[in-house]
């Protein structure tokens, strides 16, 4: 079953209640009411890749593994968007991109969970993300020997520039000409932007206190490629792009797994993994259109992002492994890493209209590579903002604590508003981790507690960026400056990766230690965060990933 | 077969889709106007034929005057839809941004009274609007410059791509010099014959011609390239204005200012098809940018701001008028050399 416009179904077309990827054919991303075709696999023949998630991690692991010629099926519990069709200008009909299932929260600053740190689609969280895609400093990879702290990546920063160059190649990445920190990168496949109002007073605000600045590397067009047309500066990035600018793993990766012949199981809620009596595992237990079903695989790939990576391995414990899967370390679930989202807000006299275009055009990494002036390891960027309104009023609500007359007053100043927000490396503490609650969710599997607490190193960071962001925006001429100290974005950690199996869950070759067919590809692998945006980082992974198995496949060491 | 009719009708339509079928026909309107407006261009210079009116047949002096009034005209019709695009973009927030408009129309104006007047004497009205033409390009230039460095990052690629086009202005000055090229080679003293080799401010005015051509078709490809490196050569096509317009004025220059005075008859049908080309191109180049407007979202259906967003439509026919004025040129080459 293929071909253009085919409709057999007769139920209402509803992705968050009936599967799409049925019958041999996916939905086709960039026409409404498309399809393209999608080689289906039995459950019963045990595939080469059962792949858990469809994001950064599993889309790209999953697009690159089928084009090796692996036998591939990716499930996701999200629905398979059209965003042509399926996407509003509508900040609260696009909650349904967010990871929303009950989680219990605690430690002494316990996360926000559902925007900006998860998503529930096919494509994962890439399908709202800012699209900022940086890569790391150098340094970062072994921040351990070369700045004394966090843990070393077991990978050389070399290799990972090239992939680096892989992932925004794909992504189409728009970005500046010369790029002022580190090493010297090859030209963005794009132009970068123009800024907007917001991003122009972060540039300002540089300027003054004379740092560089930068256009932002950012995954969405500046010009056609291929069926995608270029952004139209809509603002609505962080809900959801409606045009397909945005270079989401829905819209590059996952149209190329399908053509290589992967399959993608959408609305499949994967709960279990099985494993058998050699320790080896055999399959992935998932829940579809009502029931539980089983896929048997000849290897398993965990991308399910922090909290539900850990929360899958744990939930698959056995007599064997009684711990969780991949836990002789004992540290499935801890190193949990955000990072810091903490922001300095102002007005300026004429209008900003902040939301309009990509909420951060504008950024500076001085302070990732800066190693003077500070009182802290690691760390952080700050980026121009655009939040759409109810995020601002929930802002203003939550962060500032105005209510009533004085919460008016201030949204009617909405269009002058402006800000600068920190993306800040948090070290890793085992004491900060996922662990599995007595409730249990919809399907009957128990779910994740997780426990936070900043460092005091983290507070140090938050103290001097605030101070910083404040100094910039005043520098530009924003005036009723407000600190807001409360958020953070993005999940790092929980299965780090390392050179000992005594210290780490997973090899460079994201293959865990503890049993040699099960493998974790995601955000949760990375020892260390960053001060950036992980999304390239993670794909830049799955792309070294896809390369090593291919290379150990062809030398029988799989 | 049913269930397939069934469920085609059930889904929703939607204002915002993707207009495949209609974008692509309004794209081929667009070319379609674009070959008949090159036809109608072509047939305008075969009818510049010498009109028996004086004893003999008119000078070639005045024809070629007629050429670049022609081109004149047809480098300010771009200027002026460029110029109205792009500053309505700009909401004409500083009342200058209306110059350009108001000259390059009145360059028009004179340059087609300049194709209609057989006298053999410049006019005072036709230089007072190529003057003007000239001067607001220079001003203008200067304006977009100042709009540009004034932005965070100053004289920076950014700036380059989305600030005032630094380049803009010059197609005004450049259809101003033309004009007033027109008028030098077209003036003849009272009771003289008209000149063999006309000169412009002392110099052979095929040299001075050639020159200014071919420095004009090359500023455009800067500017075209500045801007097709904007758009990341997404399209293997824009690089044709890189290669043909460059050709046409480096054999233009070569056949025109070789010294010697004796080029080969090649050299001179080469320069010919290599303007033809270049010229052929500027009509072609709005074709392309027709379909450029269709690949951003929404496509021709949503032409109200894709005009403005997309690839500018009048642009790529300055390299029209550039290669019409390095024809009349070459015109005058060769009557400079059948009368060594």
């Amino acid at each position: 079953m293929s071909g253009d416009r085919m409709f057999d179904d007769p139920m209402p077309d509803d992705p968050m209640e009936v599967p799409r990827a049925t019958n041999g054919r996916a939905p086709d991303v960039f026409r409404e009411g498309g399809w393209v075709p999608m080689r289906e696999h039995s459950e019963n023949e045990a595939v080469d890749f059962a792949i858990v998630g469809t994001g950064a991690g599993g889309g790209t692991l999953a697009c690159k593994l089928a084009e090796a010629g692996f036998s591939v099926v990716a499930f996701d519990a999200g629905p398979y968007w059209r965003p042509l069709e399926d996407f509003a200008s509508d900040e609260t009909e696009q909650r349904k991109l967010f990871w929303t299932e009950d989680r219990l929260c605690d430690g002494d600053d316990p996360l926000k969970l559902g925007d900006n740190n998860s998503g529930r689609s096919v494509g994962g969280s890439t399908v709202h993300y800012a699209m900022v895609s940086l890569r790391f400093r150098p340094e970062w990879f072994q921040s351990r020997s070369k700045l004394g702290y966090g843990a070393d990546w077991p990978i050389d920063w070399r290799e990972m520039w090239r992939y680096y160059q892989e992932v925004e190649r794909t992504l189409q990445i728009s970005g500046p000409l010369s790029y002022p920190w580190g090493p010297k990168r090859p030209r963005y496949p794009r132009r970068p932007h123009e800024l907007n109002a917001a991003a122009l007073v972060l540039a300002k605000g540089a300027e003054a206190l004379g740092i560089d600045w930068a256009p932002t590397p950012i995954a969405t067009l500046s010009s056609p490629h291929g069926k995608a047309p270029p952004c139209v500066y809509r603002g609505f990035c962080t809900s959801g792009c409606s045009t397909n600018a945005k270079q989401s793993v829905l819209n590059t990766w996952l149209p190329r797994a399908l053509a290589a012949g992967a399959e993608i199981r959408d609305l499949a809620m994967v709960g279990r993994i099985e494993t058998d009596r050699a320790g080896l595992v055999t399959g992935v237990h998932y829940h579809r259109d009502g029931q539980w079903r089983f896929q048997r695989a000849r290897n398993v790939v965990v991308a399910g992002y922090a909290i539900e990576t850990p929360r899958l391995l744990l939930n698959s414990a056995t007599d064997r492994f009684p711990d969780g899967l991949a836990n002789s370390s004992g540290l499935v679930g801890s190193n949990l890493m955000v990072q810091l989202n903490q922001a300095v807000w102002g007005s300026m006299a004429e209008e900003v209209r902040s939301y309009k275009a990509p909420p951060s055009l504008a950024l500076t990494e001085h302070w990732n590579y800066a190693d003077d002036g500070k009182d802290f390891f690691g760390g952080y960027c700050y980026m121009s903002q655009g939040p759409l309104p109810i995020v601002w009023a929930r802002t203003l609500a939550g962060s500032r604590g105005l209510w009533g007359e004085a919460l008016m007053r201030q949204m009617e100043r909405y269009n002058h508003q402006v800000g600068l927000k920190m993306v800040g490396e948090c070290l890793p503490q085992e004491r900060n981790r996922v662990t599995l609650a007595d409730e249990t969710d919809r399907y009957g599997l128990p779910v994740a507690r997780v426990t936070y607490s900043y460092c005091d190193n983290d507070k140090r960071m938050m103290r001097h960026a605030l101070g910083f962001m404040g100094q910039a925006l005043e520098a530009a001429g924003a005036t009723d400056l407000w600190e807001e100290r409360d958020d953070t974005c993005h999940l790092n950690g929980t299965a780090r990766m390392g050179s000992d199996p005594a210290t780490s869950v997973v090899d460079a070759d994201c293959r865990s230690w503890d049993i040699p067919n099960l493998w974790i590809c995601d955000g949760s692998v990375f020892p260390t965060v960053g001060g950036v945006n992980p999304s390239l980082t993670i794909q830049a992974i799955a792309c070294r990933t896809a390369d090593r198995i291919q290379a150990l496949a062809g030398r029988g060491a799989l | 077969m049913d269930d397939m009719t069934r469920g085609a009708a059930s889904v929703p339509a939607r204002l915002d889709q993707r207009p495949t079928r209609p974008a692509r026909g309004a794209a081929w309107a667009v070319a379609g106007l674009a070959a008949l407006s090159a036809g109608a261009a072509l047939a305008l210079r075969r009818r510049a034929r010498p009109q028996r009116r004086l004893e003999g047949p008119p000078p070639v002096t005045l024809r070629v005057a007629k050429d670049l009034n022609r081109s004149a005209a047809l480098l300010g019709l771009a200027a002026l839809a460029d110029s109205a695009v792009e500053h309505y973009r700009g909401s004409f927030h500083n009342p200058a941004m209306v110059t350009p408009l108001a000259v390059s129309t009145a360059v028009i104006g004179v340059s087609l009274f300049g194709t209609l007047d057989d006298r053999p004497r410049a006019h005072a009205v036709r230089d007072a609007a190529y003057g003007g033409a000239i001067l607001t390009g220079a001003v203008g230039t200067g304006f977009h410059l100042f709009n540009v460095t004034k932005r965070p990052g100053g004289l920076s690629w950014l700036n380059l791509f989305y600030g005032a086009p630094i380049g803009a202005p010059s197609a005004v000055a450049l259809a101003g010099l033309l004009g007033f090229f027109a008028e030098r080679v077209r003036h003849t003293r009272p009771g003289e014959a008209p000149a063999k080799a006309p000169k412009v401010l002392g110099v052979p005015a095929a040299d001075a011609l050639a020159a200014l051509v071919s420095l004009g078709i090359l500023g455009t490809v800067a500017e075209t390239a500045l801007l097709h490196f904007r758009g990341a050569f997404h399209d293997p096509a824009m690089y044709l204005p890189m290669v043909v317009p460059p050709v046409g004025a480096a054999l233009l220059a070569g056949t025109v200012l070789s010294g010697n005075g004796r080029p080969a008859m090649a050299s001179t049908r080469a320069a010919r098809w290599g303007l033809r080309a270049t010229a052929a191109l500027g009509f072609v180049g709005v074709g392309f940018h027709a379909f450029g407007v269709h690949r951003n979202m929404g496509g021709w259906r949503n032409w109200s701001q894709n005009i403005l967003n997309g690839p500018p439509l009048p642009a790529p026919p300055s390299y029209t008028a550039l290669a019409l004025a390095g024809l009349a040129t070459l015109s005058l080459e060769e009557d400079r050399r059948h009368a060594r």
